[in-house]
């Protein structure tokens, strides 16, 4: 998981601009050109005096581009940490949005969020209006480029300079853009481009890369290749597909799952002892969700579940969470069950969720036996090594429960050992709080 | 308990000396400023009368509601923001007041109806929607004033207090801001589209941008229900100090589109944009509605009447580039308030001065109207076009538009450090190139290709 770096702030802008391109003719060049030009106009807007920022949660306004004029209270030479500071006490007017009670542990103070908007009254231009009329046959292409690029800043560095970086971020990623379009161009079709953030092992960082949206991940491996030599990554796991995206601290996802709960707690004190986790992101799957009421017989399905999120957000696969029906289809298909058992209430060992990760994911897996529950303290050096060097989840079941184990603390000269388990017999909502409290 | 009128004084003078001219019947329309408490009268304009020279009718059978409601139409386009048509008045002789009250009903709702429909925005909830129908006994010289709720035609009519107070707009503050316009709308391929639809439809979807955008009061934002005035003070003269408007758009979230067009509309330019808020303890959000409002409806009134003037002159709406008609403000007399009228580029002064006679009844001298506000681009000399001079033989030339003009010859050019062209530049219908442009004035032949021209234009031709 990212360690935030209590040194920089990360200044994030997202807007959405406006890309029209009119195409007079549909050969090849003539297409190129007319993206290019429309591309060349957003960039214009992006570099006028009209770009405004507006910083998120907050009254304040910036124009990047006109000398850093802001609307209250700041000047272009405040250290970004004061407008953070600002950001974090909430301004005393409505009081509306004012979040005193930040969750610490979501650390979201650290990323600024910032949205485009372009003002309207400040013309720029002297000019009556005026209706005009084309009557030349063309082809309009037009899209809203989802923009979204991040700079990163140290705490005492002037807003002024960190905007105006971000104005260059905003171009250049509007070349990135310009670039991926024509790539994937085809007759007078373009597709979306999107930018995906990745976090990187340092030095690297925060990267921002754009990928044509309706491409495959499949399909753009060549240019990941290309990027995995740029950035010096070692070829044997994925760092830039769609799903590595770095996602920012206090964004909420999408699917409305929980994301590594266990980083809320605080491992018990054991002397001499070293903490072994999970490696990357998995979600809570548990009882109850998704309206599917598995309470009783669901714990390993929705153990399993856990499991293939993992996979799916390291990149490993694309394939989402399987349902419970489609892991019972999955057992079917190999042979392991007869057909009545898709849409019965029976459960799953070990050994399904083995034969399942296999079938839908063609991921091997290995199956440590143990002949008693108490056995596994004695496996601490198993566990602890197999969390340092693969860092998945595993699944224990036995006899009629399953859980998932994320992790250890083990000592290695005491061979005292605790497990940080995640309980997937819970039945309530997607709330950190209430997760984390019910830790025994 | 029924709504209170708050009216100018100048507007009681208006309506007795209306009494006294005439013996007959009279309407005319009321106008002013809605508030959630009590609605402010500024002026009142009575019927033009549809025939020069015709005798006024004698009876309401002989009033023609179409043309009451026309007139009123007509003038709400003559409104800046916060201003509206709030009613109408009838005036007439003592058998008449009972028939005059149903006939009132009935143009208030027509009025209503009619002005709502060219409209871009809708009332909203909080929007007042009493309007009122004012009757004037002409023997007695009372006055009688009820309101009607325009959202339910059903519901009867309402008593409300009419009061003259003087200098009721003494002290209306005022928002204004120059919007920049640059609006795209794609013809489909049929050619039997309709020009005036495209340009409807396009306008609605402009409209709900206008609608949701992030409006700024002096730099603060206004979708709070905070004062306008929290944090200012009057200056040394006890006048408050002006707005600063600040409009933005949040980015379009369009969903991508790729279609075959038969060809274009651009709408583009500067418009002026200006409402008048009848406290400054308005809400800072009901402020931002007045000023967008006005945006909106500067917009499609001028897209209105283009297309009602291609209309009356049979043109085929032309091709490139054609100027809309011009914005052009007068003060209104005895008031801090300014109304406005929009001049299409063959007109002048004098025909302004001439609707704002006939439609709100009051004289302008020419000199008064104040034509300033907006730049006109259209069949005109340009006066003074700036050359800039760049090294020694490069002319660097700023952009502007040229609309099809009559064939003009360059007088004078004289190389200083502004050089200018003073007179008429030669006849060019929209060069596609620069280099055209060089090509046919050999003294611009060193001009530099990547051309751009500023034209300021200071007179009319």
């Amino acid at each position: 998981m990212v360690a935030s770096d209590r040194s920089a702030i990360i200044l994030r802008a997202r807007g959405s601009l406006e890309l029209r391109c009119l195409l007079d003719g549909t050969d090849g060049s003539h297409v190129q050109k007319a993206v290019s030009r429309a591309f060349e106009r957003v960039r214009a807007r992006v570099t006028s005096q009209a770009l405004v920022f507006r910083v998120r949660d907050s009254p304040m306004f910036i124009w990047p581009n006109k000398g850093c004029q802001v609307t209250e209270g700041i000047a272009e030479t405040t250290a970004c940490k004061d407008l953070q500071q600002r950001l974090r006490s909430g301004e005393p007017d409505g009081g509306k949005r004012s979040s005193k009670k930040k969750d610490k542990r979501n650390g979201d103070t650290s990323v600024i969020n910032i949205d485009l908007l372009m003002e309207l009254t400040e013309p720029g231009r002297e000019a009556g209006p005026t209706l005009t009329r084309r009557e030349v046959r063309h082809h309009l292409a037009q899209m809203a480029l989802p923009v979204d690029c991040v700079v990163t800043a140290g705490m005492d560095d002037g807003i002024g300079d960190a905007f105006s970086r971000l104005v260059g971020a905003l171009c250049s990623q509007l070349t990135d853009m310009e670039s991926a379009v024509l790539r994937h161009i085809s007759g007078t079709s373009l597709l979306v481009p999107q930018p995906f953030h990745f976090h990187l092992p340092e030095p690297t960082g925060l990267v921002t890369l754009v990928y044509p949206t309706g491409v495959p991940d499949a399909q753009l491996e060549s240019f990941r290749k290309e990027m995995h030599v740029r950035f010096a990554l070692p070829e044997d796991r994925p760092y830039l597909r769609r799903a590595n995206a770095y996602h920012f601290p206090g964004e909420p996802f999408k699917d409305g799952y929980l994301r590594n709960p266990h980083l809320a707690l605080s491992h018990p004190a054991l002397e001499d002892a070293k903490p072994f986790l999970v490696q990357g992101v998995y979600s809570y799957h548990h009882y109850m969700q998704d309206r599917m009421d598995d309470s009783g017989w669901g714990c390993a399905y929705r153990s399993l579940q856990t499991i293939c999120s993992w996979f799916q957000q390291q990149g490993y696969t694309e394939r989402v969470v399987p349902s419970h029906k489609e892991i019972q289809q999955a057992l079917v298909d190999v042979g392991d069950k007869p057909s009545s058992f898709v849409g019965s209430r029976q459960w799953i060992g070990s050994i399904e969720v083995q034969a399942v990760l296999d079938q839908l994911l063609g991921i091997t897996s290995r199956i440590l036996f143990v002949s008693q529950g108490s056995e596994l303290v004695n496996q601490g050096r198993e566990l602890a090594s197999h969390f340092q060097r693969e860092g998945t989840p595993i699944m224990i079941g036995g006899g009629v429960l399953a859980h998932t184990i994320l992790g250890v603390l083990w000592s290695e000269t005491t061979g005292d050992i605790r497990f940080l388990i995640l309980d997937p017999h819970y039945t309530g909502g997607e709330d950190l709080q209430l997760v984390t409290d019910k830790v025994a | 308990m029924g709504r209170g009128y708050i009216v100018e004084a100048l507007v009681e003078q208006y309506l007795v000396n209306l009494q006294t001219v005439h013996a007959s019947c009279i309407s005319g329309i009321l106008i002013g400023q809605c508030s959630s408490q009590r609605d402010y009268v500024v002026l009142a304009a009575q019927t033009p009368q549809k025939d020069c020279g015709a005798v006024r009718g004698c009876s309401l059978g002989d009033l023609d509601a179409d043309w009451v409601t026309e007139h009123g139409r007509q003038v709400s386009r003559m409104l800046p923001g916060g201003l509206s048509v709030l009613g109408v008045f009838l005036i007439t002789s003592p058998d008449l007041s009972k028939e005059a009250q149903n006939t009132l009903r009935k143009l208030v709702y027509a009025m209503e109806k009619l002005i709502s429909m060219g409209r871009l925005w809708n009332l909203t909830e909080e929007d007042v929607s009493e309007r009122v129908g004012l009757h004037i006994c002409s023997k007695t010289k009372k006055a009688v004033c009820r309101t009607f709720d325009v959202r339910d035609p059903k519901s009867s009519a309402r008593p409300a207090d009419w009061k003259y107070q003087s200098g009721v707009s003494d002290s209306w503050p005022v928002l204004k801001c120059s919007v920049d316009l640059d609006l795209y709308f794609p013809l489909s391929e049929t050619s039997s589209e309709n020009l005036e639809n495209s340009v409807k439809i396009g306008l609605q979807k402009w409209a709900k941008q206008m609608e949701s955008s992030v409006c700024l009061i002096n730099g603060k934002h206004s979708d709070s229900d905070a004062e306008l005035l929290t944090g200012l003070r009057k200056n040394a003269k006890g006048h408050h100090p002006n707005f600063r408007v600040q409009i933005m758009l949040p980015m379009q979230r369009s969903s991508a589109a790729a279609e075959a067009c038969g060809g274009s509309l651009t709408l583009a330019g500067v418009l002026q944009c200006r409402a008048y808020l009848h406290s400054h303890k308005l809400k800072a959000r009901q402020a931002a509605e007045a000023i967008k409002r006005d945006i909106m409806n500067t917009l499609s009134s001028r897209t209105e009447m283009f297309f009602e003037d291609l209309l009356i002159n049979e043109g085929d709406g032309g091709k490139g580039i054609q100027p809309l008609p011009q914005r052009v403000f007068a003060p209104l007399p005895g008031t801090s308030l300014s109304l406005c009228d929009y001049m299409f580029p063959d007109e002048g002064a004098a025909e302004v001065g001439e609707r704002f006679k006939e439609m709100l009844d009051f004289d302008i001298p020419e000199e008064q109207i104040d034509m300033t506000q907006e730049v006109i681009t259209g069949k005109f000399l340009w006066h003074h076009i700036f050359l800039y001079y760049y090294y020694d033989t490069l002319l660097y030339f700023s952009r502007y538009l040229m609309l099809g003009h009559d064939v003009v010859e360059v007088l004078h050019l004289d190389f200083g450090r502004w050089p200018v062209v003073s007179g008429t530049l030669p006849s060019l219908n929209l060069p596609r190139t620069t280099n055209e442009l060089a090509c046919t004035h050999p003294f611009l032949s060193r001009a530099v290709i990547a051309l751009h021209f500023t034209l300021l234009v200071t007179t009319r031709f």
